[in-house]
């Protein structure tokens, strides 16, 4: 698949405050990005580089397999940090100044309106928006030329739960249209919900990458008991599917290799003749892995 | 063209801009109205202030000093794309940040312009009714200092443009904008000799409208070493090449 972003060791200091690190990533077109880290990690300054209002202290990056410019800047739709709008234009009118800077059809307006529900609300001032309608506002913004790629930086922020879910299916229906969608986010659970790949950054350096899948685990950990813990861990040590397991007091905890479940372990174990007491599963929280990963 | 028509876009419904152009045009009309009110010597100027073709000289030295307002509406304009964020958001959306800066010269150009109109309009109006002589030949006499007035406007336009993009914020770059041109150049003019001052940006822009009766001061006393308005245009020019390539440089170089 073509390359839509290519960061190549791209860093960016504020006096003696190294904010993005040498950083490489590549974005895959048709792929949800997502830049996870929390706040302070380079997330911003990394979109702002390649967005061209940060000018990088070093490395280099490539949209399309080309140098910025106006060109690859119109097939890109972006908003970064807040909804930037003048506060005493209409929605309207405001998309009209966009879409004059992206040359964008004007007649798109009315049909991105539409999409993020402002279409009733067209002739309201900017300044009288709420957040959530700012933020849906910008999005609008963003797809007015429909580009083929959508840079969203924390797109949820400060937005209230039903905000957030609009914009997020917002987001999913963009990305159905088989849009490339570059996101940042601190949130691992949004990361996880709506993004196929992901980088994470923490403190500029870059910690992981790769699909979801394989960075956040979703791998189940197990808690076992049974009245004798021996044959257990004897058995355990044979099956092949346990990736690893510990005894802990009276209970064993484990995990289990991808497209194994608890069914297949109960199942081995009573053919053994092992009655578990107890079998729990226990879902790894986001929170645990993410510091797992920041802490490696 | 997309640049200005961007620009009349968000301009045209900004009530900053209407009120600060109404302060500007009725200020302008009161004072050229009434000064006609005002004594020099123990004597009513009088009527004879509207006299073409003078009346074009006294009229762009009137509208010398409201070329500060002009400054101020840019700076304005300059500042809130920061405040708002939208001059980062047009980068990002595909436009280059040179084009940022020209749009904004642009705008300078067409304020100048509009200036210079309505300086001719009022010139015509005061000159058609009250000027003694209205013959075709005194009223084309000196209009060329409209001319000189327009080039002077984009000057003091583009220092507040360049102050506005070194500064960002609105409140401080008008004080840097008031206390260089009112203050600060005025302070090292009389620190230097006269030969080499000037040639300094405000006194160039100043020379561009001459004080009205200069010409007679300097002939009872030793003459003030100032260009004529003719002579100026080409150092006025120059200032305002430079002053409108350091704000693409700094826009250039500086994260938005």
């Amino acid at each position: 698949m073509a390359t839509v972003l290519y960061l190549n060791e791209l860093s960016k200091k504020y006096g003696s405050l190294q904010a993005v690190d040498r950083l490489t990533l590549q974005v895959k077109a048709g792929s949800i990005y997502g830049l996870l880290g929390p706040n302070g990690s380079g997330k911003t300054t990394t979109l702002g580089m390649v967005l061209d209002v940060i000018r990088p202290s070093g490395g280099s990056f490539q949209w399309f397999g080309d140098s910025i410019s106006s060109e690859t800047k119109r097939r890109v739709g972006a908003l970064l940090e807040t909804p930037n709008f003048y506060p005493y234009l209409t929605a309207r009118a405001n998309l009209e100044v966009a879409a004059d800077t992206k040359q964008a059809d004007h007649r798109h307006i009315n049909k991105m309106l539409d999409m993020v529900g402002l279409g009733t609300r067209s002739h309201t001032t900017f300044k009288g928006f709420s957040l959530g309608m700012k933020q849906r506002l910008a999005l609008a913004a963003a797809m007015l030329n429909d580009p083929e790629v959508l840079v969203l930086d924390e797109p949820t922020n400060g937005l209230d739960p039903q905000g957030i879910a609009e914009v997020r299916d917002l987001i999913t229906r963009i990305a159905a249209q088989g849009k490339t969608i570059l996101l940042a986010s601190h949130l691992l659970d949004e990361v996880e919900k709506v993004c196929t790949h992901v980088a994470v950054l923490q403190a500029g350096k870059l910690k992981a990458n790769g699909p979801v899948g394989d960075i956040l685990s979703t791998q189940d950990q197990l808690l076992i008991s049974a009245d004798e813990l021996a044959p257990v861990l004897q058995l355990l040590e044979r099956l092949p599917y346990i990736v690893k397991f510990a005894q802990e007091k009276n209970y064993v905890s484990l995990t289990l290799s991808e497209g194994y479940t608890s069914t297949d372990l109960n199942r081995d174990m009573f053919a053994q003749g092992i009655v578990l007491s107890q079998l729990l599963v226990r879902r790894k929280s986001l929170e645990a892995q993410f510091l797992e990963i920041t802490q490696k | 063209m997309n640049l200005i028509r961007t620009e009349l876009r968000k301009i045209l419904q900004y009530l900053t801009f209407w009120v600060i152009m109404a302060i500007y045009v009725l200020l302008q009309v009161l004072l050229i109205y009434f000064s006609s009110n005002m004594m020099v010597g123990g004597q009513s100027l009088g009527k004879s202030l509207y006299d073409f073709p003078n009346l074009w000289m006294r009229f762009t030295y009137v509208a010398y000093f409201f070329n500060l307002l002009l400054g101020i509406l840019v700076i304005v304009l300059i500042t809130d794309e920061y405040s708002y964020r939208t001059l980062r958001q047009q980068v990002i959306d595909g436009r280059s940040r040179t084009e940022a800066v020209l749009a904004k010269f642009y705008v300078s150009l067409g304020l100048a312009a509009l200036a210079t109109v309505f300086l001719l309009v009022m010139g015509l109006f005061f000159g058609l009714i009250y000027s003694s002589d209205t013959s075709m030949g005194a009223i084309l006499g000196k209009i060329d200092h409209l001319s000189y007035f327009f080039v002077q406007a984009v000057g003091y336009m583009c220092l507040a443009m360049f102050f506005a993009f070194l500064i960002r914020k609105s409140g401080l770059a008008i004080i840097a904008f008031l206390a260089w041109s009112k203050i600060v150049e005025p302070i090292i003019h009389y620190q230097i000799d006269d030969h080499i001052d000037r040639f300094m940006p405000m006194k160039v822009f100043g020379s561009l409208t001459p004080t009205p009766g200069q010409e007679i001061i300097d002939g009872l006393t030793s003459p003030m070493m100032a260009l004529s308005p003719a002579w100026a245009v080409l150092p006025a020019l120059f200032y305002i090449a430079v002053l409108v390539l350091a704000s693409v440089l700094l826009v250039r170089l500086r994260d938005l």
